[in-house]
């Protein structure tokens, strides 16, 4: 029998100490009030809220969502209250908890990204920004951010001029070399980066022979992309030495260890919550119970101990 | 009680019309009595496919001595609900809800007016069963129009019978009832009801309830509608089941089917 001791699961991202590595996707756990009937939002590493822009957002029309073979497909637009509501009314409700709130930021021009970026490291409450560079639903502009390391780095520079908080770049899968962009952001000043953001993907309706989203594309989520996410969490953590936060279909805690066998110092936990609510602690008690099982005291012992050679 | 998910087993799924199948749930006491117009997400228990829970209203409730027991009234008309067509006595399920808000009762009103297409019965039923056992409402105030595409799709009828002293059938083909549109049967009569003692409650396809603001238009009727969408978390935070209404400004807003809804007023509603 082993003894039932509570390993230690704090681990660091930055300056910012998260008392675990479980942390809610952008987008996926609204703004935590959402949860809070199912989860003790103090038990969380991280709420990562969904993404904020300077002005609100309407989104895209419906429908938006349709199900896929393990997974579903999304292009809600960023349908958001605005950096300023967010402060006023659902920033009071969030810093009544002892969790690290994370902001996802989002802008159409450097300028936005600053401005938001600014608005949230003014106020209390507020732990660290992530960097949405990677939206597949949002057409502005052409290129998106995330795509070009040039423009990568540029708005990560921007960000991080604007702010003391840790700055997370959110990646997009959706380019030919994520190294390429993981090394430009960490270059610019990057205090980390999480991977992968959702898949652009389309579904087609045979009896109607149209799309199933109104925005044709969308983002694939879920189970069925973790075999990408894994792969690219591992191409990333072999080329940047800021920490890496592992996203992409974690269902339970054996994909989010999985993650962090390959390196990743944090996962989140995104589609998951839309089947279990309580999808986060469940996998935190997963996590602890395997460590436990493994004689290991401390999460950081399991991070990145993947070994390539021996099967 | 607090929503939350519940295993539940199946104790019975039939089929009542063709491509129609009421499902008999066995849940635990826990689950909350629901309000007329919630919905619960269902999936297969353990399963990883189907991915997500379908919303589907309830359309009974009751308590029973160790157990709580729902019926879902549901139509195939995709994936999922073909597979919950499927499920035979036994199965397990999980069961997350009540979700969302319910329909605004006014049973002061003399008239209670319920206008449902096809499966839309289903939260009407459970609202007039609400309105006879809960508030007291007499039989005769309760007038209920069903119509469908033909007597093959007309479904609910041995409840709503019982509830309700006043019903109206109507089919597209008239292989039951009038031939008729629901929303034409109503309007036939609309000069009958006192638009300030009179609550309409409406659900159905998009046709029928664009079709029914049209006639509704300046009358002064309060209406309220119950949507449908697809979803996928069911609690507010996914932002998948967006829906155009104004809002108090008269601004054009997205707001959530889930937990603004399921019930709107129909005045709300943007029609593209």
């Amino acid at each position: 029998m082993t003894k039932k001791t509570n390993p230690r699961m704090a681990v660091q991202i930055g300056n910012l100490r998260l008392k675990n590595p479980v942390m809610t996707a952008s987008g996926t756990f609204g703004y935590g009030e959402e949860y809070s009937e199912y989860v003790d939002l103090n038990r969380l590493g991280a709420i990562v809220v969904k993404g904020l822009s300077l002005q609100p957002r309407p989104g895209n029309p419906p429908p938006r969502i349709m199900e896929t073979t393990g997974g579903m497909l999304n292009a809600i637009g960023l349908q958001n209250i605005g950096v300023d509501v967010f402060i006023e009314e659902k920033l009071p409700f969030l810093r009544k908890h002892d969790v690290a709130v994370i902001a996802n930021i989002y802008g159409e021009s450097y300028a936005e990204y600053q401005k938001v970026a600014r608005k949230l490291s003014s106020v209390k409450g507020v732990h660290a920004l992530e960097v949405n560079v990677s939206c597949p639903n949002v057409k502005k502009g052409g290129l998106s951010f995330g795509s070009d390391p040039r423009i990568a780095a540029l708005v990560t520079r921007k960000v991080k001029e604007e702010t003391d908080l840790p700055v997370i770049i959110k990646l997009t899968p959706n380019v030919t070399d994520i190294t390429a962009i993981a090394v430009a952001v960490e270059k610019a000043g990057a205090d980390a980066v999480s991977l992968i953001n959702t898949l652009t993907g389309m579904s087609v309706n045979l009896r109607t022979r149209t799309p199933h989203l109104k925005n044709i594309t969308g983002g694939l989520s879920g189970p069925a992309i973790k075999p990408v996410a894994l792969r690219m969490v591992w191409q990333v953590v072999k080329c940047v030495s800021i920490p890496v936060i592992g996203i992409g279909g974690i269902m339970n805690a054996g994909d989010a260890l999985e993650f962090m066998v390959l390196g990743a110092r944090a996962v989140q936990v995104g589609t998951a919550n839309f089947i279990n609510p309580r999808a986060t602690t469940d996998i935190l008690e997963g996590m602890q119970e395997y460590l436990r099982y493994n004689n290991m005291k401390d999460i950081n012992e399991l991070i990145g101990t993947f070994n390539e050679g021996v099967f | 009680m607090a929503k939350d998910i519940y295993i539940g087993e199946v104790l019975k799924n039939e089929e009542v019309k063709p491509q129609f199948f009421l499902m008999k749930i066995a849940l635990p006491e826990a689950f909350g009595k629901p309000l007329p117009g919630q919905f619960v997400m269902i999936r297969i228990a353990g399963l990883a496919e189907p991915f997500l829970g379908r919303p589907i209203s309830i359309y009974s409730f009751s308590r029973k001595k160790s157990f709580s027991e729902i019926e879902l009234l549901f139509r195939v008309v995709g994936r999922g609900t073909q597979i919950l067509a499927g499920l035979i006595s036994g199965s397990q399920v999980e069961v997350h809800g009540p979700l969302g808000g319910s329909y605004k009762i006014f049973p002061e009103k003399e008239n209670i007016v319920f206008i449902a297409g096809g499966i839309g019965v289903a939260p009407l039923s459970m609202l007039a069963q609400y309105f006879c056992r809960d508030a007291g409402v007499a039989r005769s105030s309760l007038n209920f129009y069903v119509g469908a595409k033909t007597a093959k799709e007309i479904v609910g009828l041995d409840k709503l019978t019982e509830l309700c002293g006043n019903m109206h059938l109507c089919t597209d083909d008239g292989t039951s009832g009038q031939k008729a549109f629901v929303t034409g049967a109503f309007q036939k009569d609309m000069k009958k009801y006192d638009p300030a003692k009179t609550a309409v409650y409406a659900c159905g396809p998009k046709g029928m309830t664009k079709t029914l603001a049209g006639i509704l238009g300046e009358a002064g009727f309060n209406c309220q509608v119950s949507l449908e969408e697809r979803m996928a978390c069911g609690t507010g935070a996914c932002m998948g089941c967006a829906v155009a209404v104004r809002d108090k400004s008269g601004q054009a807003v997205y707001r959530r089917v889930c937990s603004d809804g399921p019930v709107f007023d129909l005045d709300d509603l943007i029609w593209e």
